[in-house]
């Protein structure tokens, strides 16, 4: 790497100006305490007597558990308790499936119970007084295994003879739906041309957040509650789970987060460890500590959805414009459903990608393999369905011999469409997809491209570029979840916050959510201080989540790219009930009417007299300390709770049709990769970023944001994959053979923006966050077009680490054979 | 993560580090860490003792003799040589040490250390290999000398033996060195990499596609003599998650060429 | 008389500036002896394989993973982390620049990568771009991508940083 400058971000389109915090690029609240290494990390929490948990995982990634002895680890100095599978289907139920038959009837518990069912599945638990002895008396649990064959291939999977991971369900499918909007049958024959292509494969990965998961659980035996200190990013989905399969209301566990080390959706499904944990605390009478190190994470938490696109036929006129696709998708769920099948569904928030074509099918069918189990990761289904329609595009072009770029703009849906009812309804809000590609190809020197060509040819090099562009939707409709499961009773979204002026004048805002690094308690800030016309430093947004504080809705947290929309709005809304009371209550003590009241400079005072001002301080001393002679109906508290709830309709389960996101965040990425053709190494020479996300509270942190998305989509596309043998065992189970990106792997970066508001939203903002799987689309287009003049090969993986390359390279032809150009 | 119970020792001279190391057949010897901790950690090995070398002032040390052999201390971390004016005399050394992994591991690893471990990702052993190194391994009894060439005797495996330790690295002057590779990612683990030492014949020195260094020597160091003569030698290399078998022998040609060619860039 | 073998001994160290005095299992690595002996819970863990930097401190002027050390082995020694930075709650130069450029976002890497930015800075007062990355190339950051991570370095080292 030769260079590691960013330049400014390139603006290109100037709203109007902005008066106060919201726009501009404010220091971090958050930073004073992390900097300082005060950050409070789960395993940073300590409490008197706590026992410390390891759990004995099955080696096999498939087998009878036949017996399961604890009885020499019991012996073992130090050790406090064990937990076993039998112990917890007896104390607990079978976590609540979200899928329809048969997915409904997988049995999941805590542990494994009667089979192992991945390489790393937690089978049994021990406590002891240190680390250390936990993991030395795991080596005497005795764990009698029958071990059976495994199936790790999901296009096995659904052979005859392919061993059945449950019995209960007695069938590895354990999903399927068909999504078709339009019509097919015309659109193919109106075609020119139908493109055919055989398989495309979205890899298995993810973030792996530089903190794994963890947590310390307390048990208190007078109130039956547990508290979960925890860096869970999504509790109100946790307590769902946990709640019934512990028989107890979900009151009963409290749940408390403070900072947490990254999560990228990778830690939304740690509920059976935890359910774990709290069984071992009330067990055991003391609490429970659990860390989870990074191989455990790799072996059995949270990988990205594995998902295989066959047969896919795309009907194309000469021209490049696309009529419409159809393609059966196969997606890996991993061992067991604990957030799926919901990615059965989500990736349908951008059915068509950016594109305008009107005639879509689409098979979805998901099985259960011998892998660790998938969950949320960054993109979440929708980054597979995009890096799909981004390959389809660019193949489409390649194919057809026409320009990428001219194919992009052509079929992309335009600024003045907008808002555009997608073919299954869901509305993209605002965006410019021509222009931010445009600012893209700018940036990255496109018009250079010729004469960079020729030089990297000098030098031996083969030089591609590439564009991906990408939606972030964001702002979930739980309602789609129906159209997984019919009989499922959830729809829309919420989230919570609180807004109070305290007694000395402080205002402290309590937030729902749960962030790991996106900077909510600094753009909280930023929006009340705008509202309630005072410094930001007055502002005290409490750090974390705790749902003791009861800021919290059913569906809290932080995922999903919606912060800006449901936190703000709900930090708006709280904000706007505050401000009402306060000047309601100083009109009552200044004797005029609250419209008379502006509140400005940390006052309320009377506009046309400005002299006529209440302190903050004065106004919370009155009506915590001093309200003897208030009117006796001034309904002022001072203490404001509000529900931010999307305008949302439950989507048509028929016709599987409705708005399942409210805000359509956007990226366009181009890169520039130099291939050495041989050895099939390659470097991403140049990269240019451009993202909308409508108005940016603080544009450095959407900006952090879009950098730290694009490197893991480098990682992504260049190296980190979850790969298995034939036996199941997991190949890439820590960072040393797993490579995600260092510093010195980084590209030069150029980022622009463009700001497209968003009409469905108070202020503007859309969610943003994920939109990073454009740096896949685009690596996978770049090394397509580099290898162009080697034989034409056919990207067809979304990971193209150096010894697919050189496969591309020494044998284009077998690539090739995926793709077939039919007349229409 | 967590290592088993282990006994540990910090002896001040060798003669102690070898009599612990003879009591315990279950001891090792603990250079810089930056494998053996590892090893430790996911409990793929546990010794019963840890022989802290770090210690032993006579195990550390660059000397330059005037015949321009370089003398190394096994205990020599890779950051040392990086910033060794001895080690300059033959400057491939720190070339290649200053490619390992990051800045804390070349501050705790070891030159010895990393040709013990016998990784056939690592570094020094084709470098050493190719640069006709000669290894000093003591024990109880005496000293002796083992080229590089015998040093080597299969995966995590060298001719140091039970209650022996290596004390001493020799290099013999020459400067028409190169050493190329494949990294995944940056300064990251090898998929393929080699030497190439142009003083005297040809010698190239293979890393990552067999248990130990595979030696070839080639008649002239044109790109066709090198390629061919590593064909010739019917490499099997493994078959892993980063590289199949034929990948890395198709790599191990390619990176053989490019370590004679920066080697014969320097003969002249 | 050969060197004594102890399955735990007496450790003294010195640790930004105060000195702790504690038994400690020769196994126990350096890391954790910090964080849960020593309740210096600013060094933080991300791997398991030595490969993340995250618990990188500095000991006897030395940038090292703290993962890949014994107690044991530092006994007598002067350790510095992240918590001897700043004075008085006063962020350092160094934090500055990182908040200045939003250099960190979750915080888990952070502490780390102060250390190594110290321990270049310490040895090269005006590094170049490349010297930076090659600095804390053994720092994993998930969230960053790193870019605003060099600004922050260059700019704690004084130089122009390109805005």
């Amino acid at each position: 790497m030769t260079e590691s400058t960013v330049t400014e971000p390139l603006v290109v389109e100037e709203t109007e100006t902005r008066r106060g915090y919201a726009g501009q690029s404010v220091p971090r609240k958050e930073d004073h305490r992390l900097l300082q290494g005060e950050g409070v990390f789960v395993d940073d929490v300590k409490r008197h007597n706590m026992g410390f948990v390891h759990f004995v995982r099955s080696p096999y990634a498939h087998a009878k558990i036949r017996s399961v002895d604890v009885s020499k680890a019991l012996e073992h100095p130090g050790v406090v308790g064990t937990l076993t599978g039998e112990e917890a289907a007896l104390l607990t139920d079978p976590f609540f499936q979200i899928s329809s038959p048969p997915g409904a009837h997988l049995r999941d518990f805590c542990l494994a119970v009667g089979k192992a069912r991945f390489a790393g599945e937690p089978v049994a638990a021990v406590v002891a007084t240190t680390r250390e002895t936990a993991r030395d008396a795991a080596e005497l649990v005795e764990v009698d295994y029958e071990p059976l064959p495994a199936v790790t291939d999901a296009r096995r999977a659904l052979d005859d003879d392919a061993p059945v991971l449950h019995d209960d369900a007695g069938t590895n499918l354990t999903w399927e739906g068909v999504y078709e909007w339009g019509d097919l049958d015309a659109a193919f024959a109106e075609a020119d041309r139908v493109v055919k292509i055989s398989e495309l494969h979205f890899h298995r990965f993810n973030s792996t957040p530089l903190e794994c998961n963890g947590a310390l659980v307390e048990y208190n035996r007078g109130t039956g509650q547990w508290t979960i200190i925890t860096n869970n990013q999504f509790p109100g989905f946790a307590a769902i789970m946990m709640g019934p399969a512990m028989r107890v209301g979900l009151d009963k566990l409290r749940f408390v987060t403070q900072d947490i080390g990254g999560g990228f959706g990778n830690k939304i499904t740690s509920h059976p460890q935890l359910v774990a944990c709290c069984l071992l605390a009330r067990k055991l009478r003391r609490p429970v500590q659990w860390t989870e190190w990074r191989t455990d994470f790799h072996l059995s938490m949270s990988h990205g959805n594995e998902r295989w696109f066959e047969d896919t036929e795309v009907a194309v006129k000469n021209d490049g414009t696309l009529l419409g696709f159809r393609t059966t998708a196969l997606d890996d769920a991993g061992a067991w459903l604990r957030y799926e099948p919901l990615g059965g569904v989500i990736w349908a928030q951008v059915t068509p990608g950016m594109y305008r074509w009107r005639n879509i099918r689409l098979d979805f069918k998901q099985v259960v393999t011998n892998k660790a189990p998938c969950s949320p990761n960054r993109g979440y289904s929708r980054m597979q369905h995009l890096w799909f329609t981004e390959r389809v595009i660019d193949i489409v072009a390649h194919e057809l011999g026409l320009d990428p770029v001219e194919v992009r703009k052509r079929n992309y849906i335009r600024a003045e469409e907008m808002p555009y009812e997608t073919p299954n309804g869901c509305v993209y809000d605002s965006g410019d997809y021509a222009k931010m590609l445009d600012t893209a190809l700018e940036l990255i020197g496109y018009d250079e491209l010729e004469s960079r060509r020729v030089d990297a040819e000098a030098r031996g090099r083969l030089l591609g570029a590439g564009i991906g562009s990408t939606l972030d939707s964001g702002t979930n409709n739980f309602g789609q979840s129906r159209l997984i499961n019919p009989e499922l009773q959830f729809s829309g979204n919420n989230e919570v916050a609180m807004v109070k002026l305290d007694i000395f004048g402080e205002i402290v805002v309590t937030l729902g959510t749960t962030p790991q690094g996106q900077s909510h308690e600094t753009t909280a800030a930023q929006v009340v201080a705008d509202m309630l016309g005072c410094s930001i430093d007055d502002v005290n947004v409490r750090a974390g989540h705790d749902s003791y504080w009861n800021s919290h809705a059913g569906f809290s947290g932080t995922y999903a790219s919606q912060f800006a929309v449901t936190g703000l709005g709900a930090v708006r809304g709280a904000t706007e009930l505050l401000a009402a009371e306060m000047k309601k209550l100083a009109s009552v003590v200044l004797g005029c009417s609250p419209d008379d009241i502006e509140l400005a400079e940390g006052q309320a005072r009377m506009k046309a007299n400005p002299e006529a001002a209440l302190p903050f301080m004065a106004l919370g001393a009155i009506i915590n300390a001093n309200n003897a002679g208030l009117p006796e109906d001034l309904d002022v508290t001072l203490n404001c709770r509000y529900v931010y709830r999307p305008p949302f309709q439950p989507p048509d389960v028929e016709r599987k049709f409705g708005n399942l996101t409210l805000t359509y965040a956007a990226q366009v990425h181009a890169v520039l990769v130099e291939v050495d053709p041989e050895t099939g190494v390659y470097e991403i020479v140049d990269y240019a970023a451009v993202d909308d996300c409508g108005v940016r509270i603080n544009p450095q942190i959407v900006e952090g944001q879009v950098m730290g998305a694009t490197a893991q989509a480098i990682g992504a596309a260049t190296h980190e994959t979850f790969t298995y043998d034939e036996d199941g065992n997991l190949l890439t189970p820590n960072f040393y053979d797993y490579h995600v990106p260092h510093a010195l792997d980084m590209p030069p970066l150029r980022t622009g923006n463009i700001e497209s508001p968003s009409p469905f939203t108070s202020m503007g903002t859309k969610g943003m966050g994920e939109g990073g799987g454009a740096g896949i689309h685009a690596v996978c287009a770049a090394l397509q077009d580099a290898l162009r003049s080697r034989g034409n090969p056919i990207v067809y993986d979304s990971c193209n680490p150096y010894r697919r390359v050189w496969e591309l390279l020494s044998d284009p032809e077998s690539s090739r054979q995926r793709v077939t150009v039919e007349p229409g | 993560m967590l290592l088993s119970e282990v006994g540990y020792a910090r002896p001040e001279t060798l003669e102690q580090a070898l009599e612990i190391l003879v009591e315990n057949p279950g001891a090792r010897a603990l250079a810089g860490g930056q494998t053996l901790i590892n090893v430790m950690k996911a409990r793929a090995a546990s010794p019963d003792v840890l022989v802290d070398l770090g210690g032993i002032p006579e195990l550390k040390g660059i000397e330059l003799g005037s015949d321009g052999t370089l003398e190394i201390g096994p205990m020599t971390t890779y950051a040392e040589v990086i910033s060794s004016a001895e080690a300059r005399a033959r400057p491939i050394l720190g070339e290649v040490c200053a490619q390992i992994a990051d800045v804390q591991v070349r501050n705790r690893g070891t030159v010895g250390g990393n040709i013990c471990a016998s990784d056939p990702t690592n570094h020094l052993p084709p470098l050493l290999a190719a640069l006709g190194a000669e290894l000093t391994v003591a024990g109880m009894g005496g000293a002796r000398k083992v080229s590089a060439g015998e040093f080597f005797l299969g995966v995590y495996m060298t001719a140091v033996g039970l209650g022996e330790l290596l004390t001493k690295i020799s290099i013999p002057p020459g400067r028409a060195d190169g050493f190329a590779s494949v990294p995944i990612g940056v300064d990251g683990t090898c998929i393929v990499n080699a030497a190439a030492s142009l003083n005297g014949g040809a010698r190239i020195a293979l890393g990552c596609v067999g248990a130990v260094p595979v030696v070839v020597e080639p008649e002239s160091t044109k790109v066709e003599a090198v390629r061919g003569a590593v064909r010739e030698a019917g490499l099997e290399p493994p078959s892993d998650v980063h590289a199949s078998a034929d990948y890395r022998r198709h790599l191990a040609e390619v990176i053989a060429a490019r370590a004679v060619r920066q080697a014969s860039e320097r003969a002249g | 008389m050969g060197a004594p073998v102890v399955t735990s001994q007496t450790v003294r160290v010195e640790v930004d500036g105060t000195t702790y005095e504690r038994a400690v299992e020769a196994r126990r690595l350096l890391v954790h002896f910090l964080r849960d002996d020593l309740d210096l819970t600013g060094t933080h863990i991300g791997c398991d394989t030595g490969n993340c930097g995250a618990c990188s401190v500095i000991v006897d002027g030395k940038l090292l993973k703290s993962c890949m050390l014994l107690a044991v082995q530092a006994d007598g020694s002067s350790i510095e982390t992240v918590d001897g930075l700043a004075e008085d709650g006063q962020l350092n130069t160094v934090q500055q620049a990182f908040a200045d450029h939003h250099g960190l976002q979750c915080g888990y890497c952070t502490p780390g990568m102060l250390m190594s930015a110290t321990a270049l800075l310490r040895e090269n007062s005006s590094p170049s771009d490349e010297e930076i990355a090659r600095a804390i190339q053994g720092n994993i950051c998930r969230c960053t991508g790193y870019w605003n991570i060099f600004k922050g370095i260059k700019a704690a080292s004084g130089q122009e940083v390109a805005e």
